[in-house]
């Protein structure tokens, strides 16, 4: 400003979206240079330019220095004007610009906007790829964990079969040839159930498990899953108690399904509890109407820590019991309950036995004998 | 009448625009929208100082939450009589980025009041955390626990601020 007129500055700014405003040492307006902007003169500058505010100091220096980039009146309106403070070295007057940044501010704004939009695709991508890493990690502990659950019974089956074909001497005796058979029997059927179970895991996986429902009475479920259970040999000695109150409505389910629910429920049951304990199979309808069929065990029960394991495919806490199952049961619980859109939880606490309730909706249910 | 300058800082999203807003229009909206540069609002409100009613005239710098060079922020800063950096209780990493603004007015404001605004307390719990008093204590400022969304100790933020900036008794927040 120190070679320019306030006339030759008339001319300059004319057409242009800049406003200059010269004030006195009380900031009040004494000229106004440019008609972009309504700016009073004989006012006090900062009751239209209120960033002047606090700033009383910096521009009562000779030499004073303030620019600011972007400022705008948030509540007024948008438009964001850049401020610069001049002294006009010859006359001493002290000068303030304003400058229209729209178009600066617009182009910002929309800088801004495609880095955020690239910070949250960034951010997609990234759980993307760590969903695909989580995934990958899974398969590969899966099929080191059913490499290892199928060895293991093939090699008693294969152990156990080479045995009783080599030719010897001396013939074995009967309880040997019954025990190897024994062993030979009880692996093959369980590598059927892990078999199976793989299927089915496989079919939930990819949505392909189907459910074929029917009217079917809990109570007759209930009542032959407890009879296929007392064969299990972990069962002896184990007290498995049902008492049917004799009107459970009937539920709208896969019967089939249901009983590998209350089987796999059941068997696991009896597995962690020893001879001389109880498990009770229990029915309820609750308030909203809903049905809960609950298997509940007095036996070791677990942490909250191991349940998570338990509820993984091959997820099996408890080293005793690793080997009489497949570690697949609670998976598959958990999706056939979901077919049936069914809630599958689990109470449990260390020493404090185990609680898996089933809850089938009430618009599964109909009265026995309607 | 003077009109006070009282700058409001803190991360992006953290919800500084929000709080002002909150305060002088009394609005809110869940609609994000980066602040470029500097917004100025002016308010004017009626705080109960020493007994008496008195109105008060404010000029609330609402900041953009980028990291801005030193420079700048020294010009957005200067002549302000005290300063509110809020902080967002979603975020894991909440106390770290205050600290560093909280740092930044200790240097160009030193003296001059400060308060920190631990925002979103309708969505999220307020951790009793060591780090939190930590900046109590380090920084001789006092802290609110807000949420613009609700309106929770929003007008009692500013109103405390603008008493120790006047030197008036603060009402708790």
């Amino acid at each position: 400003m120190s070679s320019v007129s306030s006339f030759d500055a008339h001319i300059i700014l004319e057409g242009i979206r800049i406003v200059a405003v010269r004030v006195d040492e009380d900031l009040i307006v004494n000229e106004v240079v440019g008609d972009w902007c309504d700016i009073p003169v004989g006012e006090d500058v900062r009751d239209t330019v209120p960033a002047l505010i606090g700033m009383e100091e910096e521009l009562a220096q000779e030499v004073p220095y303030l620019q600011l980039p972007f400022v705008s009146l948030g509540m007024q309106h948008e438009q964001p004007v850049a401020i610069s403070v001049q002294r006009d070295t010859g006359t001493g007057h002290l000068w303030i610009l304003l400058r229209d940044v729209s178009e600066e501010a617009s182009v910002q704004e929309r800088l801004v906007h495609q880095h955020n939009s690239l910070a949250i695709a960034h951010k997609e991508l990234s759980a993307a790829r760590d969903a695909v890493l989580a995934a990958d990690q899974a398969k590969t502990r899966f099929l080191a964990n059913i490499s290892h659950e199928l060895r293991t019974p093939l090699n008693v089956v294969i152990g156990g079969a080479s045995i009783l074909r080599k030719p010897r001497k001396t013939p074995l005796s009967n309880e040997d040839v019954q025990a190897f058979s024994d062993d030979i029997h009880d692996c093959g059927v369980l590598l059927l159930q892990l078999v199976d179970d793989l299927i089915d895991l496989s079919r939930a996986e990819t949505g392909n498990l189907t459910i074929y429902e029917e009217w079917c009475n809990p109570s007759a479920i209930i009542t032959e899953i407890i009879r296929l259970a007392r064969g299990l040999p972990e069962a002896q000695g184990v007290d498995i108690l049902y008492q049917p109150n004799g009107s459970e409505p009937e539920l709208f389910a896969d019967p089939r399904r249901v009983k590998q629910i209350l089987l796999n429920l059941l068997s696991n049951a009896v597995k962690v509890c020893g001879p001389g304990s109880r498990v009770f199979i229990e029915t309820a309808i609750v308030e909203n109407g809903d049905m809960t069929i609950t298997v509940r065990d007095t036996g070791p029960g677990m942490s909250s820590e191991d349940l998570t394991i338990a509820l993984e495919p091959f997820g099996q806490p408890n080293a005793e019991t690793r080997s009489r199952g497949t570690g697949l049961g609670l998976a598959i619980v958990a999706r056939l309950a979901d077919l049936h859109q069914a809630e599958f939880n689990i109470v449990t606490a260390p020493g404090e036995g185990l609680s898996a309730t089933t809850r089938f909706p009430s618009r599964r249910l109909s009265s026995l004998n309607g | 009448m003077k009109a006070h300058k009282i700058i409001v800082i803190g991360d992006f999203g953290v919800g500084k625009t929000s709080l002002i807003r909150r305060y002088v229009l009394d609005v809110f909206s869940d609609q994000y929208r980066a602040t470029l540069g500097v917004h100025l609002y002016k308010h004017s409100d009626t705080i109960p100082i020493n007994g008496t009613e008195e109105l008060v005239k404010l000029v609330l710098w609402d900041i953009e939450g980028a990291p801005l060079p030193g420079e700048q922020m020294m010009r957005y800063s200067l002549g302000a009589s005290g300063a509110i950096v809020v902080g967002d209780l979603t975020r894991t990493d909440m106390t770290e980025p205050m600290q560093r603004a909280a740092d930044m007015i200790e240097a160009r404001l030193p003296g001059r009041p400060m308060g920190f605004a631990l925002n979103k307390c309708d969505i999220a719990p307020v951790p009793d955390t060591a780090e939190i008093a930590a900046l109590k204590d380090r920084y001789g400022a006092f802290i609110a626990c807000t949420s613009a969304k609700t309106g929770d100790a929003v007008p009692a933020l500013f109103r405390d601020l603008t008493l120790r900036i006047i030197g008036g008794k603060a009402e708790s927040v």
